[in-house]
């Protein structure tokens, strides 16, 4: 798990957005981590069972297993630890005990499913994108749904229409074909994350 | 929603999807090329334009209207939008 900031007090633990998307966001995630510990908030992003460095294979992975990890990771950190995911990531800190959850641009596993067939079928159909998926895996995805629960935000960017409590500037760095930064979203996320555990604890 | 709005939101959706540059996408015209002579509309990144353009224009695009004449050109892009929205 990669951490950064204070060992005590506030946490933030974070999840990427699920799959391809993980690679184009992850340099992103990282300096928001950073920002977060220079104003004070531990932060932490785990390792989840299939992705990244893991010895599994992605096609052994399940939405179950990564919520697992997810909450043990959680609970390995001091608190009040808050939950920063982006896009499919709100789809596994449902299990985690957390003080809130703040989320950019959450979808349901549904529509997260949509996109990956959307994948497959302009991909020529072997695989999504390169990963090779698991159908108990897709399966979990089709059904999977954010926690509903609990202190929760979300936030969208400024093309999005749905509903959102802020609206942060920047793009959709998950859609971009090469991982990509954007210091801009970087610092708003920080900004609005640090702004609303503050509120939290208050 | 008028034209332009579906302009406007189709020539945002080339920018944040693909990476470019407002000024480039701000001077893309009816004729301007699009897939096949973008560097940065491969497979992958032409999936995360159609669901861009379905989450902020309200539409659902099917997979059998996806063909190379719909992304050929700005324009053509553009009227296929504009012809969804209306449906």
């Amino acid at each position: 798990m990669l951490r950064f900031g204070p060992d005590h007090g506030p946490h933030v633990i974070a999840a990427l957005p699920l799959f391809e998307e993980a690679n184009r966001t992850r340099a992103a995630m990282i300096d928001i981590l950073r920002r977060l510990a220079a104003r004070g908030i531990g932060a932490a992003l785990p390792d989840l069972p299939g992705a990244g460095e893991s010895l599994i294979p992605t096609e052994q992975a399940t939405l179950a297993d990564w919520r697992a990890a997810f909450a043990a990771a959680a609970g390995a950190l001091t608190g009040p630890v808050h939950a920063m995911t982006w896009r499919g990531g709100a789809l596994i800190d449902g299990e985690a005990a957390l003080a809130g959850r703040w989320r950019l641009s959450p979808l349901t596993g549904a529509a997260q499913y949509r996109e990956l067939e959307r994948l497959r079928q302009i991909g020529g159909g072997a695989d999504h994108a390169g990963n090779r998926l698991s159908p108990a895996l897709l399966d979990e995805l089709d059904a999977a749904e954010p926690l509903a629960s609990g202190a929760l935000r979300v936030a969208r960017l400024g093309g999005d229409p749905q509903d959102a409590a802020v609206r942060l500037p920047g793009r959709p760095l998950w859609r971009a074909s090469e991982p990509d930064v954007d210091p801009l979203l970087q610092e708003a996320v920080a900004d609005d994350v640090a702004a609303w555990i503050a509120s939290c604890a208050g | 929603m008028t034209m332009n709005d579906i302009d406007r939101a189709v020539r945002a959706v080339l920018r944040d999807a693909l990476g470019l540059p407002e000024a480039q996408v701000a001077a893309f015209d009816a004729d301007t090329p699009l897939f096949g002579a973008l560097p940065e509309l491969d497979s992958m990144a032409v999936a995360g334009v159609l669901t861009e353009l379905e989450d902020r224009l309200g539409i659902t695009i099917d997979d059998d209207d996806v063909d190379g004449d719909m992304l050929e050109t700005f324009g053509a892009l553009a009227r296929f939008a504009a012809d969804k929205v209306a449906a």
